[in-house]
């Protein structure tokens, strides 16, 4: 067996050395079997090919903590790769390992979270801006008065932290908005469920819902329990966006929160590769928000639906500016060599 | 000679197993190297000490499953104590922090010997109260560590002709053998193996078998602190969510030749299947394995090895 091993792996070597040229890219995340992450690195791969640049991709995707993505960072700079894109587990834990990359020449591209590492470039949507957007046409629906239900990511997380900046901005521009409730979904579907059920079932009274992205189980609660359809505000997930449409009754807003904004790492990675340097180190995505009240925004969420989506990806499969793939490239979820 | 080799065969060939699949390495990627040694063993270190710590329960015949929890816990106290402090103070407080690892297993093989629940449901149990304990310290990564320890396992040793020897892989032989070596020869080391081949056989014999069993979870909760500072010596904060190390260092100890009944097997082994597993991981980036089929095989190896074992051990007895 052992000679099998070996024999195998210096095939699989020799195959590695003798094939084109063209850039090497790593990538790490630490979120398995989650739509949103799922999506992210389908978008890197098909960043990565359709750019026609990139020779292979070293993905390292697992579950795991920070000292363990320190390991995969270590074991893509052993691999030897140009660039390393990842999503951080946390902002400080990953540190010590982009330090090591930059300063063998490897550029670090920090998607989705930011790191505190000023070597690593960072491209992230703009979290402070999704929950203003939201917030701010949330309490207009409301007509500027009563109180929200507000449910919170997952307690400390660095996008949890930006989007509770964004939501009091637009809170208090809003003085007659009072919070009803404020509560920590962790971005899980049956907890957000469970809080929504206990809010209605001890008989707070409230005006309107605002979530972190924990969207079609509150409406589908609301819908259950027969409350009153208050106006809520989600993320772009393909459920909630179908209920925007579906649900009658129902008003809302999704905001956009693209996973593609991996498929945007790699496309900034590349570049810097290029020898194109961005004008800043901190490139942020801003993000939309699509209604289902005014004519604008229901043609933005027509648009925005497919039904050849997984129901738990993001629908902004793309983000003008930065991706190239196609659509049959992101659900096809091939990278370079596959 | 003879004896000793057919006493440690199982050691001997992880060793052998290693060095193979370091030599595929450098074969995989020719510019492996020290750098890569040392990272290697950086990645290991909190795996290894949680292992050793479960090594010692398992040979005493029980298992804990609130391992990765008290690595948790370890971790946090550790990283918010240490925030700000000056390089005295937080000498103190990881020397706290190991007696905390010491009383958080002292308590969970309390709670065993005087509960009689089996070891399974009470650090199963202990497992979420070690883990709503961590987030009640600290509900999200943050905290610091001291620069001193910080560089205590990074690099080579700074030994000329020894530099390609990492510091890692040093301070966990020196850890490990300075607090199992001398409870291995004493009395006991020998009642830790007593009460996990046979405990009523060692009770007749007069083996003090509770306080014996709490010795052993008070020395894994000592390594698991170990494996938490690890962790925070690594990322320089942190974590109340505990990492994957609870079926990792299971894994290892069965990998590295102990007896999950008890009373059989050492530590060395489970540190070599540490180091095995971390290589596989290494070379599977390396090659750029498909990440959904990489852990389908790092598993498929460790079932190949041990059945392999378990061959060679059956054909062994017969002949």
């Amino acid at each position: 067996m052992k000679r099998l091993l070996l024999g195998t792996a210096m095939a699989m070597g020799l195959a590695g050395m003798a094939s084109a040229e063209g850039y090497k890219i790593g990538i790490s995340n630490t979120v398995q079997g989650n739509g949103w992450r799922e999506e992210m690195v389908c978008a890197m791969k098909a960043e990565a090919l359709a750019s026609g640049k990139v020779e292979s991709l070293n993905i390292a995707h697992r579950n795991t903590d920070a000292a363990g993505q320190l390991e995969d960072i270590r074991n893509l700079i052993q691999a030897g790769v140009q660039a390393i894109v990842v999503n951080p587990a946390n902002a400080d834990g990953i540190n010590a390992a982009i330090k090591e990359a930059t300063d063998k020449g490897i550029v670090v591209v920090a998607v989705d979270q930011a790191v505190t590492e000023p070597s690593a470039y960072i491209l992230s949507n703009n979290q402070t801006e999704y929950a203003y957007l939201g917030a701010k046409w949330l309490f207009t629906q409301m007509g500027g008065k009563g109180a929200v239900v507000y449910m919170r990511g997952a307690a400390g997380a660095g996008a949890d932290n930006d989007r509770d900046v964004g939501f009091k901005k637009a809170m208090a521009e809003f003085p007659d908005i009072t919070v009803a409730q404020e509560v920590f979904t962790g971005w899980q579907q049956d907890q957000g469920k469970q809080q929504i059920n206990d809010i209605i079932a001890a008989g707070v009274p409230f005006q309107g819902i605002w979530t972190s992205g924990i969207d079609n189980v509150i409406v589908d609660a609301l819908v259950e329990s027969g409350a009153p359809l208050v106006p809520v505000v989600g993320a772009d997930n393909a459920g909630f966006v179908g209920q925007l449409s579906s649900v009658e009754g129902l008003q809302g807003a999704a905001v956009t929160n693209p996973g593609s904004v991996g498929g945007a790492g790699v496309a900034l990675a590349i570049q810097i590769l290029d020898g194109k340097m961005p004008a800043e180190k901190t490139v942020l995505v801003n993000p939309e928000l699509w209604d289902n009240v005014s004519e604008e925004g229901k043609a933005k969420l027509a648009a925005a639906a497919n039904p050849n989506l997984s129901p738990e990806w993001p629908v902004s499969v793309s983000i003008p500016g930065w991706t190239t793939y196609t659509m049959d490239q992101i659900i096809a979820c091939k990278g370079p060599g596959e | 000679m003879k004896r000793w080799i057919e006493a440690n065969s199982w050691t001997l060939g992880l060793a052998v197993l290693l060095a193979l699949l370091l030599l595929a390495t450098k074969l995989i990627q020719p510019g492996f190297g020290a750098s890569g040694l040392d990272s290697l063993a950086r990645a290991a270190l909190p795996f290894a000490l949680a292992t050793v710590g479960m090594a010692i329960v398992v040979i005493a015949g029980g298992i804990d499953l609130s391992i990765a929890a008290m690595m948790a816990v370890a971790s946090v106290t550790g990283a918010v104590l240490m925030q700000g402090a000056t390089d005295l103070q937080s000498v103190v407080i990881v020397l706290c922090v190991l007696l905390l690892g010491l009383a958080m297993g002292a308590i969970n093989g309390l709670l065993i010997v005087v509960s009689k629940v089996p070891d399974i449901v009470v650090t199963l149990a202990m497992l979420f109260v070690w883990q709503g304990v961590a987030l009640l310290i600290l509900n999200a990564p943050g905290g610091g560590a001291a620069p001193w320890l910080r560089s205590i396992a990074a690099g080579g040793l700074p030994l000329p002709g020894l530099d390609w020897l990492p510091r890692g892989i040093v301070f966990l032989a020196v850890v490990t053998a300075a607090i199992w070596l001398p409870i291995r020869r004493s009395k006991l080391g020998l009642r830790l193996y007593a009460i996990g081949s046979d405990a009523l056989a060692a009770f007749r014999s007069g083996v003090p078998v509770g306080q014996t069993r709490i010795a052993a979870y008070a020395l894994c909760g000592l390594f698991a602190a170990l494996g938490g500072l690890s962790v925070t010596m690594g990322t320089g904060i942190g974590e109340p969510i505990p990492g994957p190390y609870l079926l990792a260092s299971v894994a290892a100890v069965v990998l590295g030749g102990v007896v999950l009944g008890g009373g059989r097997g050492g530590l060395l082994g489970p540190i070599l299947a540490v180091l095995i597993l971390r290589t596989v991981r290494m070379d599977l980036t390396l090659l750029s394995v498909d990440p959904n089929v990489a852990a389908i095989i790092e598993g498929s190896i460790m079932v190949a090895v041990v059945m392999f074992g378990a061959v060679l051990a059956t054909r062994g007895r017969r002949t």
